[in-house]
């Protein structure tokens, strides 16, 4: 991203942006967002802002730009991701450094916290009353990566907690947060677990964790692998945690060029993307890559309810689309607009 | 004043719009000489513009902002000051060419040439030529090409030219110059330099502009000696630029960008017969550093070094038939953080050719063929013709092959540089008409462009973005320039200018628009001018133009005003002094969504002339 992000800049290629004033004509915007689909839009380099489009449970709403339309203000640039806690929403910002809080059924700001913040990626609720959020920090400097632990009271950062570089997505299992270290700009290899304000232990997994699932006391770390750009390629993994004894008890190696991502579950089932497919496999019998069973390049991939809900984020420069899978019979069912770069799948319940 | 002289006789002969007729005058002045002769021999079924002295003045706080008050050329500004990149007729930001000198100085890197990074107050002459100059400039010249030039005389001269100008956002700008000729020599000395807060407020949006500080500084050696049936000359420049990145309406700005390029230029020409033979040296320097934070020490840059040796011979026969063969020999070796240790090679021979059938009629045929570098090395062409109907009326016909070499980003960046990448290339033609009606002269050109294998980065899998050959593209447009002139007396005058294209460009795939050229642009300025005083208001409207490639997102149609004065004491001529009013009414506008642009400002000027 970084090497992109400079590429962008010394070529030139402003690419594009996004003003959103998006679907003002056609589409009614509900004043309450419970029960749906919403989608985290990064928005366009450089420029412009990221937005949110909200798809009700019944398909019969589709959004754009919700919290502009609420709020009549952008959230900012690159909105990296998005997760919940309690009645509120918090959005985080990228780019523009900042967690933007939000009523997560009528989408009215509630808060901002712009505090303490450095490059953030991920946000997590636990406790009610505590949220932690990924930062890189300066993304060039791999020493100064943290976790901050808000108050979700005071909508503050109270401390921040030092660890390993490129922290990115994390999960939650009973009191502790677990960290996947993807490396930020580059690669690393670790899981961090966290426990109240401080690192209780790292996890030494494969290269690039860039995506978890909790299946009962398990943890399915979905690795990468290190891409051949960036020296000595190696194989993609899936890597089994135990929850009770934090330790891997299993490692599964796809082949040396294979670089799956996306890693989601329903059930006792897996899904990850690799190589322009879709593959499921079943936990019960891990076999990889298991069964390819739908086509496409997707940006972010979640599974719910016997759905898979992909995005496609096009050529990056112009509006995305959110697809729809029944997984009983791995087709298609539905095909809806979202924002510029779809990044993120969210469930309101 | 010996130079200054020279850009008036430059300024009546070349009025913008009937350039070719005219330029045919220029070559009986022996005293000055161009410092590329093509662009006056070898183009004249082409548009060539060249921009006045004053016009320049005008608008000269960066390349960009003199072009985009002065040309139908759109520029994608990321905030006053900052990255600059133009889209003439709808092509992309590096098939325009900029020539310095009859050498190409588009960035190895990118392919293009940041316009902010360029004074205009350096060269004595600035050409914009329309349309496609691939066999004459090279890689680039698609759309078309800039040509800043260096030109010099022996006539005896000594002038001396200091500007100071202030402005608001704390801008202070200072150039000084001087050109001296006597017996056999000719020497050219100047400096440029420019620095600005630039902490303009965002208009309406209770924001400033606060880490887009910038600061350019550049200087120039213009040397000739005259020779026996020759001449020996040296043009060099400097110019270094320091900027902080401007943030946009929902970021800091935080990230810097300095670069350092350097030009020389050495030839050597001899005329023995009907002959004139040119050899010339040339070396270019580049080096960019990007700062992602511009309070740290880390950057990751590049910088490459151009050679570039050739060879030519013109002969000019019975006033008719100007035959032109060149070799020219490129290296280019450029290294960086993101694209490794690389290497170019280029030979190229070019056939240029201009028969004037008649004083009414001429055409040229132009051929390139290109050797040993790593692509499928492209046979170029183009012909053209000027057909001068009547007093009144005069017709231009052109048609060329052009390219576009990948830039050693598009080769070897790490990760995604693709080396197996071929050049853009394109085809177009173009009609055009001039018209003289007493005082009114009037231009109309039509184009058309197809141009195919333009290079992309898209994103492959796992995430990789890769440049591949990818977009087919096809561009069409309109372009109308008018130039009228009044004069009330001999003392007073009234001047409008106005110019307005329309731009079709579409991607052929997608059936859209493309990105950030917008349908319709116009430009224009009214002036009056007595013997000591001259004002002026100039304006410029710009079309919507799209942000996404599916044209759901657009960067707003906006009108720009901008008013000045110049006022020279009757007694002391050699000084004048004036201010201009920039963005009258205070408009809010972007070239590139969210980047505003600056809100209401003035500058004030002082030049003498010695």
């Amino acid at each position: 991203m970084k090497k992109l992000l400079l590429l962008s800049l010394t070529t030139l290629l402003f690419i594009s942006c996004s003003s959103d004033d998006d679907n003002t004509s056609s589409e009614y915007i509900p004043d309450d967002y419970e029960k749906g689909v919403f989608i985290t839009n990064e928005g366009p380099f450089n420029n412009g802002s990221g937005t949110i489009t909200y798809i009700s449970e019944d398909y019969s709403t589709v959004a754009q730009s919700i919290y502009k339309s609420v709020n009549g203000f952008d959230l900012g640039n690159i909105v990296q991701s998005m997760g919940f806690e309690n009645d509120n929403a918090y959005i985080v910002v990228n780019n523009s450094n900042k967690i933007m809080v939000a009523n997560r059924y009528t989408f009215e700001s509630v808060d901002s916290i712009k505090t303490d913040i450095a490059s953030p990626r991920h946000f997590i609720g636990a406790s009610g009353t505590r949220g932690y959020v990924t930062n890189w920090g300066d993304p060039n400097d791999n020493s100064d990566d943290f976790v901050a632990v808000l108050d979700l009271r005071s909508n503050e950062v109270v401390t921040t907690i030092p660890v390993d570089f490129g922290p990115e997505k994390m999960v939650s299992h009973n009191t502790k947060v677990y960290v996947a270290h993807q490396g930020g700009y580059g690669q690393n290899n670790l899981v961090s677990v966290i426990s109240g304000i401080s690192v209780e232990k790292t996890i030494t997994v494969g290269d690039v964790p860039n995506s978890m699932v909790v299946s009962g006391n398990e943890l399915y770390v979905l690795c990468g692998g290190t891409p051949s750009y960036a020296g000595t390629e190696t194989s993609g993994s899936l890597v089994k945690i135990d929850l009770l004894t934090e330790t891997v008890t299993d490692t599964f190696n796809f082949a040396t060029t294979d670089h799956p991502t996306n890693l989601t579950a329903d059930g006792n089932n897996l899904f990850y993307s690799l190589n322009g497919k879709v593959y499921k496999v079943n936990t019960s019998s891990v076999t990889l890559p298991g069964t390819g069973i739908i086509d496409g390049l997707f940006y972010a991939l979640k599974a719910k309810d016997g759905k898979l809900y992909a995005t496609d984020a096009g050529d990056f420069a112009s509006k995305g689309s959110l697809k729809i899978f029944d997984l009983s019979t791995n087709q298609e069912i539905q095909d809806f607009q979202t924002g510029i770069i779809p990044g993120g799948i969210y469930f309101n319940e | 004043m010996k130079q200054q002289g020279f850009h008036i006789i430059f300024m009546l002969l070349l009025c913008t719009f009937a350039a070719q007729a005219q330029l045919d005058a220029i070559q009986e002045l022996p005293e000055v000489v161009l410092a590329d002769a093509k662009l006056l021999h070898f183009s004249k079924g082409f548009k060539v513009e060249k921009l006045s002295d004053s016009v320049i003045k005008r608008n000269a706080t960066s390349l960009t902002e003199t072009l985009r008050y002065n040309s139908s050329i759109y520029f994608k500004e990321n905030g006053f000051g900052m990255v600059s990149s133009p889209s003439f007729r709808g092509t992309n930001a590096a098939q325009t060419a900029v020539i310095w000198n009859g050498i190409n100085i588009n960035s190895n890197f990118t392919g293009q040439t940041d316009f902010n990074t360029i004074s205009p107050l350096n060269y004595d002459a600035i050409s914009i030529r329309s349309g496609g100059g691939g066999v004459q400039y090279g890689s680039g010249a698609v759309g078309g090409s800039i040509h800043l030039n260096n030109n010099f005389s022996f006539d005896k001269t000594n002038s001396t030219n200091l500007g100071l100008r202030y402005g608001s956002f704390s801008t202070i700008a200072a150039n000084a110059s001087t050109t001296q000729s006597w017996d056999d020599h000719y020497l050219n000395v100047g400096v440029d330099f420019i620095s600005s807060e630039n902490d303009y407020d965002y208009v309406g949006k209770s924001k400033t502009n606060n880490h887009g500080q910038f600061l350019r500084f550049s200087a120039k050696v213009n040397e000739a000696r005259k020779l026996k049936n020759g001449f020996a000359s040296w043009n060099s420049e400097y110019s270094y630029n320091d900027r902080n990145f401007s943030g946009s309406l929902n970021t800091l700005g935080r990230d810097a960008y300095k670069d350092i390029n350097t030009r020389n230029l050495w030839q050597l020409q001899q005329n023995i017969g009907v002959f004139t033979t040119k050899a010339s040296f040339a070396h270019l320097f580049e080096e960019y550093k990007y700062f992602p934070s511009s309070e740290k020490y880390y950057y990751e840059g590049g910088k490459a070094n151009t050679f570039i040796g050739a060879l030519q011979t013109e002969v000019f026969l019975l006033k008719k038939l100007r035959l032109n063969g060149k070799l020219e020999y490129d290296y280019v070796s450029a290294s960086g953080e993101n694209v490794g240790d690389n290497s170019r090679k280029t030979l190229a021979a070019v056939v240029l050719l201009n028969h004037k059938i008649s004083d009414k009629l001429s055409y040229g045929v132009n051929l390139r063929k290109e050797f040993l570098n790593d692509f499928d090395n492209p046979f170029l062409f183009s012909a053209d013709a000027k057909w001068k109907l009547t007093n009144n009326y005069a017709l231009r016909l052109n048609g060329s092959k052009n390219y576009r070499v990948p830039t050693f980003n598009d080769l070897y960046w790490y990760a995604g540089g693709n080396f197996q990448l071929q050049p853009e290339t394109s085809y177009q033609v173009e009609v055009g008409q001039d018209f003289v009606f007493g005082n009114l002269k009037a231009d109309v050109a039509a184009y058309y462009i197809s141009s195919k294998d333009l290079i992309k980065w898209i994103p492959g899998n796992g995430g990789l973005w890769v440049p591949v050959n990818i977009n087919k593209t096809e561009n069409y447009g309109v372009e109308v320039n008018l130039n009228y002139a009044f004069n009330f007396n001999k003392r007073n005058r009234l001047s409008l200018n106005a110019n307005y294209s329309y731009t079709k460009a579409e991607d052929l795939e997608k059936e859209k628009q493309l990105i950030y050229v917008p349908f319709h642009k116009a430009g224009g300025s009214l002036q009056y001018d007595s013997k000591n005083l001259s004002a002026y208001i100039q304006g410029l409207f710009n079309g919507e133009a799209f942000t996404t490639t599916d044209n759901s997102d657009r960067v707003d149609a906006y009108s720009v005003f901008n008013i000045g004065i110049d006022y020279k004491f009757a007694f002391i001529p050699n000084i004048t002094f004036g201010g201009r009013l920039k963005n009258v009414f205070n408009t809010y506008y972007e070239n590139v969504a969210y980047r505003p642009m600056p809100s209401r400002s003035i500058e004030i000027f002082l030049n003498f002339n010695i």
